[in-house]
């Protein structure tokens, strides 16, 4: 018996999983920070769209070794969260 | 003297003339207690991520102001007495940005395209 024109099928990936926006398929993925570049945007508590990037389904913080974010931006990041929070924005 | 932010929570079913008097009250406040405004921001009714105290949205208005310690502890003050006010938060600047305005009209247009 041969098998005609069957092909292994991968499993379908979630497109809208948090994790593959930052992550490139070819698993390796650029290392700069994407916070403190030249014109970056700034990280405020106003500023949600910015936060629910970093933000995962469960509304916790990324870690940084998925996002590539510096150590300095990561603890703003992580502040700035915790205010919006307060004030019922995220 | 130091650059502070404020934000107000109001609750959702006030009328308008209720929300005019908040807005002129604490920017009275901030004025009398060695304080001066520079800007006020209404950012209009919001939707809040989570219930608070049963209420699904909020009226938001946002000072922008100069102050000190004594102006601080007269809007805590008040705050703590006043009923209609379900959260806020205040935050000490070094500089403050007048310009960029995150929940302007404008925005919230594009959002609803989305």
């Amino acid at each position: 018996m041969k098998r005609k024109g069957k092909k292994f099928n991968k499993r379908p990936q979630n497109p809208l999983n948090k994790l593959s926006l930052f992550q490139k398929s070819d698993s390796r993925f650029s290392k700069k920070c994407p916070l403190s570049i030249k014109d970056a945007p700034v990280v405020d508590y106003k500023n949600i769209k910015l936060l629910k990037k970093y933000i995962s389904d469960t509304d916790k913080l990324l870690p940084s070794r998925i996002t590539s974010v510096s150590q300095g931006k990561q603890k703003k990041l992580a502040n700035e969260i915790k205010k919006a929070k307060i004030l019922g924005l995220l | 003297m130091n650059f502070y932010e404020h934000t107000l929570v109001a609750k959702q079913d006030l009328s308008t003339t209720e929300l005019d008097k908040i807005h002129d009250k604490y920017s009275d406040i901030i004025n009398k207690s060695a304080g001066e405004v520079i800007k006020i921001e209404k950012w209009g009714l919001i939707n809040f991520a989570k219930k608070i105290k049963s209420y699904n949205k909020g009226f938001y208005i946002h000072y922008k102001f100069k102050g000190n310690s004594k102006t601080l502890g007269e809007i805590k003050k008040n705050i703590s007495i006043d009923g209609s006010i379900l959260r806020y938060l205040t935050i000490k600047y070094k500089k403050l940005d007048l310009e960029k305005e995150y929940f302007n009209k404008e925005n919230k247009i594009d959002e609803k395209k989305r």
